[in-house]
């Protein structure tokens, strides 16, 4: 196969090699001197249908080109203008080649044989004609001749004249889809996207470069990165293409509205053989070493591909019979919850377990509505989730555990969970309550030391749950007159002036009794003196009887009698000492008061002297008499 | 002696001259407030005042009873009778605080002097009795410490006696004076509650005048003066106008 092409190839190349001796023989770095070629080649015989390239090659730098008058074909493309230019230098000698060339994409329409005039460019403004081609076209006999190897379309598109040999891939080779199991879903629901890749060529590698964002939606990715990826064959428009899923998603749309998923752009290394020439020209030969069985040139090529972009329209949940506690749970589920135990001591931990199985947004459910009883400590429940993921979405349970304790004993109650959700099946909310649980907490044995630890951190503000008034008075308490009021009032007077009047009786009394008391004391005052005076009378009389004992009583009496009367001193307190203080308040002089305890000394001391006792008691009775008199004329 | 036997019998008579009766009866309403029957409760405490009888914690246990049958004029009445018997005491404050929390008319009240704010409340600490009582007993002190500085021949005690026996006077004065005070707030502040459900504040002492603003049952108003069958009144935030009589009950 591509036998004739590659002859015609040689001789390009042939004249190539003439002009790049030219070149060298010439020496000179310009390509002047160097025959100037257009050169037009195509294949000789092509079939109906069958999609070929003309080319025109031109060894210089050409301006202007004027394509043939093409009849009996299709132009598919062109004319495509491609330059390759080399510079080399060879022992010392730089040498330098240009090459324009300019190609068509034709296709055989009908059969016969049909001639290509002259095409014409101008360099350096000589114009240059090339030759004439003729081609026969023939009837498509099924693959004997034209192409059959390398496939159709594309695969040719890219192929030039030149040297390069590797191959390329059309458009067609491989591509990649996205599909949605459901373009209209509700909110909540979930939908399956996949990613498909389409392909007549074999894949090397696949790296997604960018993934689609998913915004609006909560993803979950059904496969795993490294899974391999499942082949099927798939024969589309006649052809066969090996499919694979690369990407395969469940979307659960999160609002709702007309939301836009971006497409999936993956690069991907096809391999592709590379058409290496003989140059043998024999078609046989030829044929031979481009078999696939001989494949060992094999390219890898890269390509860039994208996919589609879906849309979906997401339908809102509707708002008749929404429950309040609804939390976004779309899909269709079964709800259980268990209690571990239901008596306990306190200070132990006790679960509640909810389950939640079924078909549906399943980890879009974070938590349930569960009410504790107060004083419990809880904890943030630990979710499990066991998701299966099927080609038609996401199932599984996922498992809320609750873990409490009472701290307190006594008798409490958890209040039914609800798990409300929207039954797709039913296309109505579904409500599914647990039973309420009753706990019988009793005193655990390790209280003391448990609420110990907890003590210091446990303390919390008090939670004021009402308000209300304070209760009744219940105790016996004291009734009044009505209107009644002490202030003011009789007895209120009377407490007060009753005490005033018996403060003043009392203050009456108390003044009158001392100045009688006082009035005693005058009296006695006054009639000191005529009692002493008395008394030393009457002991002059017993001085004359010499009545010796009787004359000192009297004395001794006139004297201290005199003293107690005249200064209130008590008898029993009568004392030299006591009379000395008494007579020194009067401010009695120091000498007259030294007179009077002499003559009071004397008295006792002459009473029982021996001597002359008339003599004596003469004396005596002077010194008495003196002193007193004294005395009293100090004091006043 | 005979005359201090005829005083500690009015002074008893002041506190204990009941009979076994009202006390039952005050009983009886205790345990039917207990119980919730409030209607009860409210029928025994007012045959009890019917009888001619009164006590703060008789008004306040009324209070209650009316506040549990949703009653709001008639506890906030019967609480703020209560609280002219014993000022200052701390479960009727709370309680007519409650009350006063559920009626409607939320009123601001003008700001007071502060020294004014403080002699009041010092003039609350005991009720007008109470005060009285003080004042007597520091009068007998006084007495009892002149008495001091009469008999007593040492000279420190008549010190003793004679600073103490002013001091115990100037006290017993002060708390008579505080006493009168009080007692001159209570008669002079004639007080009453507003009973009508919803009642409009008129300009003048006649239907057709103009209305002013609108209180509601429960609240309380100052009376200021009053011409047939109308009342003028200040409510708490100094706003002043009339209102029949019929719709308000005096404290």
């Amino acid at each position: 196969m591509g036998g004739k092409y590659a002859i015609m190839n040689t001789g390009s190349r042939m004249l190539f090699f003439l002009s790049w001796i030219l070149l060298v023989l010439f020496s000179a770095g310009r390509v002047q001197g160097q025959e100037i070629q257009l050169t037009g080649s195509a294949r000789s015989t092509v079939a109906v249908g069958e999609t070929f390239t003309l080319t025109y090659t031109l060894n210089a730098q050409g301006a202007g080109f004027r394509g043939p008058n093409i009849q009996g074909f299709e132009v598919l493309s062109g004319p495509n203008t491609s330059t390759s230019s080399s510079i080399r230098s060879i022992n010392g000698r730089t040498s330098m080649t240009i090459t324009y060339t300019y190609t068509y994409l034709l296709q055989a329409t009908r059969e016969g044989s049909f001639d290509i005039p002259a095409a014409s460019v101008s360099v350096d403004r000589k114009t240059f004609t090339s030759n004439t081609l003729n081609i026969k076209v023939v009837k498509n006999a099924g693959g004997s001749s034209g192409a059959s190897g390398h496939g159709s379309g594309g695969t040719q598109g890219g192929r030039n004249a030149g040297e390069s040999g590797a191959g390329s891939i059309g458009a067609g080779d491989v591509y990649v889809k996205a599909f949605a199991s459901n373009a209209n879903p509700l909110q909540g629901e979930g939908i399956v996207v996949t990613y498909k890749i389409f392909t007549k060529v074999p894949i090397a590698q696949i790296n997604i470069s960018k993934l689609s964002s998913f915004s609006g939606f909560w993803s979950q990715n059904l496969m795993k990165e490294n899974d391999k990826l499942q082949q099927t064959t798939q024969v589309i428009n006649g052809e066969q293409y090996v499919v694979a899923d690369i990407r395969k998603i469940a979307l659960f749309p999160l609002k709702s509205g007309r939301l836009v998923i971006d497409p999936l752009e993956l690069e991907c290394i096809a391999q592709v053989r590379k058409q290496t020439r003989t140059r043998t020209g024999d078609p046989f030969f030829d044929d031979f070493f481009n078999d696939s069985f001989f494949s060992s040139n094999i390219a890898n090529v890269e390509k860039n591909l994208k996919s589609n972009p879906l849309v979906i329209t997401v339908q809102p949940l509707p708002e008749s019979g929404k429950p309040l506690d609804f939390s976004g749970a779309v899909g269709s589920f079964t709800f259980q919850s268990e209690l571990d135990k239901t008596r306990l001591k306190s200070n132990e931990a006790v679960n509640l377990k909810c389950t939640i199985t079924g078909q549906g947004n399943l980890q879009l459910i974070d938590k349930l509505g569960v009410t504790f009883p107060p004083d419990f400590e809880t904890y943030d429940p630990k979710v499990t989730s066991d998701i299966k993921t099927t080609a038609t979405g996401v199932s599984g349970t996922q498992t809320f555990e609750y873990l409490m304790i009472p701290r307190k004993p006594g008798q409490f109650t958890i209040k039914p969970i609800n798990f409300t959700y929207f039954d797709i099946g039913k296309k109505r909310y579904v409500t599914i309550s647990s039973p309420a649980y009753n706990l019988t907490v009793e005193k655990g044995t390790g209280d003391g030391t448990a609420m110990v630890t907890y003590s210091g951190s446990g303390k919390e503000d008090i939670q004021y749950i009402g308000s209300d008034i304070r209760h009744i008075k219940d105790k016996r308490f004291p009734l009044s007159v009505k209107g009644y009021r002490f202030f003011g009032s009789t007895a209120f007077w009377l407490l007060l002036a009753i005490p005033l009047l018996l403060f003043i009786v009392f203050l009456l009394l108390w003044r009158k009794l001392a100045a009688r008391r006082s009035d005693a004391q005058l009296m006695k005052n006054l009639k000191a003196t005529k009692i002493a005076k008395k008394r030393l009378a009457k002991a002059d009389q017993y001085r004359k009887a010499s009545d010796q004992e009787a004359f000192y009583v009297e004395i001794s009496q006139a004297l201290w009698g005199y003293l107690s009367d005249k200064f209130s001193i008590p008898v029993a307190e009568l004392s030299i000492d006591s009379v000395q203080e008494a007579l020194q308040k009067k401010d009695v002089k120091e000498a007259i008061i030294h007179q009077f305890i002499d003559t009071l000394n004397n008295t006792e001391f002459t009473r029982f002297a021996p001597g002359e006792k008339n003599v004596n008691m003469e004396r005596i009775y002077n010194e008495a008499l003196e002193i007193i008199s004294k005395i009293e004329r100090e004091l006043k | 002696m005979k005359r201090l036997v005829l005083l500690i019998g009015i002074v008893f008579s002041a506190f204990g001259g009941y009979s076994a009766g009202e006390q039952e009866l005050v009983v009886r309403g205790n345990k039917a407030y207990s119980a919730g029957a409030y209607t009860d409760a409210v029928n025994s405490y007012k045959k009890v005042i019917a009888l001619g009888w009164e006590s703060p914690e008789l008004y306040y246990n009324l209070g209650n009873a009316f506040f549990k049958l949703n009653d709001l004029p008639n506890a906030v009445l019967w609480y703020e009778r209560a609280k002219r018997l014993a000022p200052g005491n701390e479960d009727i404050d709370y309680n007519l605080k409650v009350a006063n929390g559920k009626i409607a008319d939320k009123i601001e009240p003008l700001p007071e002097m502060f020294y004014k704010r403080w002699y009041f409340s010092l003039v609350q600490l005991f009720s007008v009795d109470g005060w009285a009582w003080i004042g007597v007993i520091f009068f007998l002190l006084a007495l009892c410490s002149a008495m001091v500085y009469f008999a007593a021949r040492v000279l420190i005690f008549r010190k003793i006696g004679f600073w103490s026996s002013l001091a115990t006077l100037a006290l017993a004065l002060f708390f008579f004076l505080f006493a009168w005070s009080g007692y001159r707030s209570i008669q002079s502040a004639r007080e009453a509650i507003v009973f009508t459900p919803t009642i409009t504040v008129k300009s003048s002492p006649d239907d057709k005048s103009t209305d002013l603003f609108v209180v509601h049952e429960g609240t309380k108003v100052r009376l200021l003066d009053n011409i047939s069958g109308w009342y003028e009144i200040r409510i708490a935030n100094g706003s002043v106008g009339w209102l029949p009589a019929s719709s308000l009950e005096q404290i």
